[in-house]
């Protein structure tokens, strides 16, 4: 799936909202104005929206069903991404870590970025487990019950 | 009347057709298409790019309808912050229900056609109502 875009300058606003739309969905970024997502009915619906967005700010859009020809550049596409995430869940983790005591409102907004990062996660990328499971820890810590014994 | 969204409906177009049976069009009918090309010239499209019951501004299409409708119930509003929340998860309102509703709507598409999936959200948007009625009622 392929966005190819262009955004007036200014005013800045609806440029950096759409920016942070495509940040927020996990997009790769391939050049200007040109994304890209693995294709799903969802993330079709995801880019379309974006492109509805960017046409109503005086933009042009144009989604794309496209894939790379080779093989090679598809799985680095997908390495990319899941470094990306992978990046994103290791901050979390550290984070967490170097925390020492958490209340109830920190663990909340933990499992929020955590779900925001799985949410964009596409290929289960390194490091997933590892925050989970922190996370599970400070919850553990915070509300005294554990998980039963072979729940995910 | 005829209303035509696009194949494939999660949590904004079920809840718009809910939206429109209960409120606008008791008799409505629903068509899916996958290319907005394909809206028959006879049918209102919703939620499709391009039309004028869709996303507009930060507005869902669910929302967009009850302003274009002069909806103004606070439990439809309440109903709209859910369906917002589980729609675009932008942290607008606060809506616990959002992510709930956003993954079991979801998982019916899994096993169900389109027009099932629209009336059993419709079932679970009609007890919704109720419940907060009920709710806003006892205060």
């Amino acid at each position: 799936m392929l966005l190819n875009y262009r955004i007036p300058r200014e005013p800045s606003t609806p440029r950096i909202a759409v920016w942070r739309k495509l940040k927020a969905l996990g997009v790769a970024q391939l050049g200007d104005g040109l994304v890209t997502l693995p294709h799903t009915p969802e993330t079709q619906e995801q880019l379309e929206w974006v492109a509805n967005q960017i046409l109503e700010s005086s933009g042009e859009a144009i989604t794309w069903i496209a894939r790379p020809s080779s093989r090679r550049d598809s799985k680095a596409l997908k390495k990319q991404m899941q470094a990306e995430r992978t990046d994103e869940y290791a901050a979390l983790s550290e984070e967490i870590e170097n925390t020492g005591s958490a209340d109830r409102r920190t663990l909340a907004r933990w499992r929020r970025q955590y779900r925001q990062i799985e949410k964009r996660d596409h290929f289960s990328a390194d490091g997933r487990d590892g925050a989970r499971l922190a996370i599970d820890a400070v919850a553990t810590t915070i509300t005294g019950a554990k998980r039963s014994v072979g729940s995910p | 009347m005829k209303w035509t969204t696009r194949a494939g409906i999660h949590v904004d177009r079920a809840a718009s057709a809910w939206l429109i049976t209960s409120y606008i069009d008791p008799a409505a009918e629903f068509i899916y298409v996958n290319d907005p090309d394909d809206v028959p010239v006879d049918s209102t499209a919703f939620d499709m790019i391009g039309c004028e019951l869709t996303h507009h501004g930060d507005d869902v299409t669910f929302e967009t309808i009850l302003r274009r409708y002069d909806l103004v119930d606070p439990i439809l509003w309440r109903l709209g912050e859910i369906v917002h929340q589980a729609d675009l998860d932008d942290d607008r309102f606060d809506a616990p229900e959002a992510a709930g509703l956003d993954r079991i709507i979801r998982a019916l598409g899994c096993d169900h056609t389109d027009e099932e999936v629209r009336v059993i959200t419709g079932t679970i948007l009609t007890s919704l109502e109720k419940h907060f009625r009920a709710e806003t009622a006892r205060g």
